[in-house]
């Protein structure tokens, strides 16, 4: 029986086939033979959650709009469905021609999460691919990654051929044209390598040798080849407004998680919380022109019909013309019935106004992220946010008729005390107090205040990066604490649990080593592990005691300064003298200003041309 | 005015369900630019149905679906814009424009033609040897799904006419707001005539939906 019909026999028997169908709405399927250069995206999680990624449909645009080359997609299979492949003997098929994995020159995993790592090596196998790179072939596909992971890529070194560092419009292309190259020349695998290692921004883990400590710290990383540089420089596209933006996107027939239009209005953050990873490997901050936002917002509606846009940034509250742009938006989309939200809302900088201007449509619940529950705790994370500011607000969005309001904290950052976790409740307790303050026949009803814990993770390339994450026991007590303390009338209580946050902090900071335990748990049947219902913890700590590491040192160790740390040889543009600074001022609970209002020295304006804030401010 | 308009879910399509189709029809809707209009209401929706829901798993090669539009469209341009605003699966073959009082058409629905491929060429002589024995008994008992249970039924007056070629089984089935007879429901009864107890694969393709004229002769639902 031919491929198709044995594929067609798992799609009558697996749950949700159109996960795996395609012929969405803008995926056209470009012609095989005529494109010389065949690039495989994968997003290693389910469909629902890869449709949902703004970074899929640049890039796929992107590709599909050079002559030269096409991209199809491909999604992690959900476990029924992997049972059916390996029945009817499938191997990973991509949405649009349905060619296998291998079939491609190029496959590019997007790395968003570390709790998709064991998708990955899963995606490559049933593709037919070899999953180390040592194991790969002349005729096998070169495997490349990039997004906001790849900073630190070291424990995908192993997987991985080479990694794109940084703003993805720009190298993208380059390192398709060497890829295409390799096959138009019949260049070896090798030479590929190291001419992909050329570009900058590009990082190929197999020219360099790691050494290591007696203790298990990293003593060196260094190039073997002359071609490979010795620190790998991230790429920044410098003009939104000229950088490629899809002008359509694939419209999903299904659900899937963000089901509307995004349209980025800025790149970068500018605040500087200590925490943050995407507020340091995003600098600078750059935006959108209103005009060219305006008229992709129209372009982007004729070609989805969706009924949603919404603005997606780091900061959108911080876009300088904010108002002016959802006034415009609204103006336009009103006859259209497309309603305008604000995601990633920061509590200090949205105007009234514009508050008012969401509603006229739809009225969803509004997100505030206070982060921490005390002033003292938010001082030292440099969240600049107060309780008055965000009181203020939140009585805002009351008396505007909102009556539901999410707030998120984090739980487990470096010298929280119960005091902090007292005062989270504290807060919830005084937005519920707002929501009453307000007269009856003001405010809308059924009052919803959600507050959700997640489990502090520190990353690479931020102030926290040598701090150690709270073991599995605090966190649990921590938890327990909080549990009683929102025991309050109108307030919700999610939580995280820690399990997960214990394995993505040994991803987030770990070696090269952390490469075998991966492999280990994959072999033991460790898949989809960003899910509660496959996720096996007992597995992935076997995993670490079988490859002889312990995840403690990855996720439960302070660092000392001068260590070198296992992605010290990719620069982010900020220095780690300028990360150590804040990590000492973050010690002595002083804040940091917004760099908008004067140069803090972050590193960046090293580098000509690249950031407008170092030239208006002072050094 | 209102369009009534005839579209196709394809084969790779065919495990999308109803509510999915519908939404993907209202997005085509707004891409088009057509001037549709919107229900009046806090959240308001393009004022479309459809005369029939297929079900998941099934291929529609002549679906129906109703527009109410905010100013005169006339069909041709309806299907044009249509045209270039769906995917290649749903891809409309004719719209007509009707008047605003035309009666809905749920309740004109009579029949459902349907064409049952039988994946499996080993089973296809079998069953379409079956089909006149079947046809010929006084009652054809068959096991109908309802929301809590299985009811036993006489699928015998649901069929218009059933005969087979090839790998293909063409029925022409009661389909009304009241009563019908599920593809799924006559296949079980034929495998059953046929001595067939193994699971027979069957690509479902609805291929018409029909009304009844003043004769009371089926024709198809649109030209009512």
């Amino acid at each position: 029986m031919d491929l198709n019909e044995r594929f067609e026999r798992a799609l009558e028997k697996v749950q949700k086939a159109p996960r795996y169908t395609g012929g969405e709405m803008n995926t056209d399927v470009k012609d095989w033979d005529a494109c010389p250069l065949h690039f495989g995206f994968c997003f290693p999680d389910t469909y629902e959650i890869g449709m949902s990624h703004l970074g899929l449909k640049i890039l796929y645009g992107l590709i599909n709009r050079e002559s030269w080359s096409l991209c199809e997609r491909f999604f992690m299979p959900w476990t029924d469905m992997i049972t059916l492949m390996k029945e009817e003997d499938l191997p990973l098929l991509s949405m649009e021609s349905r060619h296998p994995l291998n079939a491609f020159d190029v496959v590019g995993f997007t790395l968003q999460y570390e709790m998709s790592y064991s998708n990955i090596l899963a995606m490559l196998e049933m593709g037919g691919v070899p999953i180390e790179g040592k194991d790969r072939g002349e005729k096998d596909p070169i495997v490349v990654a990039g997004g906001p992971c790849a900073f630190n890529p070291e424990p995908l070194a192993d997987f991985i051929d080479a990694f794109m560092i940084g703003d993805g419009e720009d190298v993208m292309t380059e390192l398709n044209r060497v890829i295409l190259e390799r096959k138009e020349k019949g260049l070896s695998r090798e030479e590929c390598l190291k001419n992909l290692a050329k570009l900058e921004g590009v990082y190929v883990p197999s020219l360099y040798r790691v050494t290591y400590h007696d203790d298990g710290t990293v003593a060196s990383v260094e190039p073997t080849c002359q071609e490979a540089p010795e620190s790998v420089r991230k790429r920044v596209v410098t003009d939104l407004n000229s950088t490629y933006y899809p002008e359509e996107f694939p419209v999903p027939y299904t659900e899937v998680v963000f089901d509307r239009i995004m349209l980025e209005i800025m790149r970068g953050c500018t605040r500087g919380c200590r925490f943050c990873q995407a507020g340091i490997l995003y600098r600078p901050v750059r935006e959108r022109s209103l005009e060219k936002l305006v008229e992709l917002a129209d372009k982007l509606q004729a070609s989805t019909g969706y009924e949603e846009i919404s603005l997606s940034s780091l900061s959108s509250g911080d876009y300088s013309c904010l108002p002016e742009l959802i006034r415009e938006l609204m103006k336009r989309m009103k006859e259209k019935r497309v309603s305008i939200s604000l995601p990633s809302l920061r509590i200090d900088s949205v105007l009234k106004e514009s508050l008012e201007e969401t509603q006229q449509v739809r009225k969803t619940s509004l997100t505030f992220a206070p982060e921490a529950g005390t002033q003292r705790m938010r001082d030292v994370i440099n969240k600049g946010v107060t309780e008055e500011d965000l009181l203020e607000k939140v009585r805002d969005a009351f008396e505007g008729g909102w009556s539901s309001v999410k707030l998120y904290f984090m739980s487990g950052l470096p010298t929280e005390t119960t005091e902090d976790l007292d005062g989270i409740a504290d807060l919830a307790r005084k937005v519920v107090a707002e929501y009453f303050n307000v007269p009856k026949a003001q405010r809308a009803r059924g009052l919803r205040v959600t507050v959700s814990t997640s489990v502090f993770v520190p990353k690479p390339f931020t102030p926290f990066q040598w701090a150690a994450q709270d073991t599995i026991e605090t966190v649990l007590a921590k938890q327990e604490h909080l549990k009683q303390v929102l025991n309050i009338k109108g307030v919700t209580f999610h939580w995280h649990e820690p399990y997960v946050s214990f394995l993505e902090a040994c991803f987030a900071r770990g070696d090269r080593r952390m490469g075998a335990v991966l492999k280990k748990a994959y072999e033991k049947g460790c898949i989809l592990d960003g899910w509660n219902e496959t996720f096996r913890f007992d597995t992935w700590m076997e995993a670490f005691r079988e490859c002889g590491l312990d995840p403690a040192f990855y996720a439960n160790r302070e660092r000392p300064k001068d260590e070198v740390l296992p992605w010290d040889h990719i620069d982010s543009g900020i220095t780690k003298q300028f990360l150590w600074h804040e990590k000492e001022k973050s010690d002595r609970t002083e804040t940091t200003k917004d760099c908008r209002k004067g140069c803090n020295g972050c590193g960046l304006q090293r580098w000509k041309g690249v950031c407008a804030c170092a030239n208006t401010g002072s050094v | 005015m209102r369009i009534l308009a005839v579209f196709e879910k394809g084969e790779r399509i065919r495990h999308i369900g109803h509510l999915d189709i519908q939404r993907s029809v209202q997005r085509g809707l707004r891409r088009s630019g057509l001037p549709v209009a919107y229900s009046n209401g806090f959240n308001p929706h393009i004022l479309v149905t459809f005369a029939s829901a297929l079900s998941t798993g099934a291929c529609g090669k002549r679906e129906i679906m109703d527009v109410t539009m905010a100013e005169d469209v006339s069909g041709e341009e309806f299907l044009r814009k249509m045209n270039r605003a769906m995917p290649p699966e749903m891809q409309l073959s004719e719209a007509m424009a009707v008047d605003r009082k035309h009666p809905s058409l749920p309740p004109l629905l009579r029949a459902a033609q349907y064409d049952l491929l039988i994946r499996e060429e080993r089973f296809a002589g079998k069953l379409i040897d079956a089909i006149p024995v079947m046809m010929a008994r006084e009652t054809i008992p068959a096991m109908r799904k309802t929301k809590t249970a299985l009811k036993e039924c006489d699928i015998k007056p649901l069929i218009y006419s059933l005969n087979g070629k090839d790998q293909h089984i063409y029925g022409m089935l009661v389909l009304t707001e009241r009563e019908s007879c599920k593809p799924g429901m006559l296949m079980e009864a034929l495998c059953r005539e046929a001595g067939i107890e193994e699971e027979v694969r069957v690509l479902i393709t609805r291929t018409g939906l029909f009304g009844e004229d003043e004769n009371g002769r089926l024709v198809p639902l649109e030209t009512l």
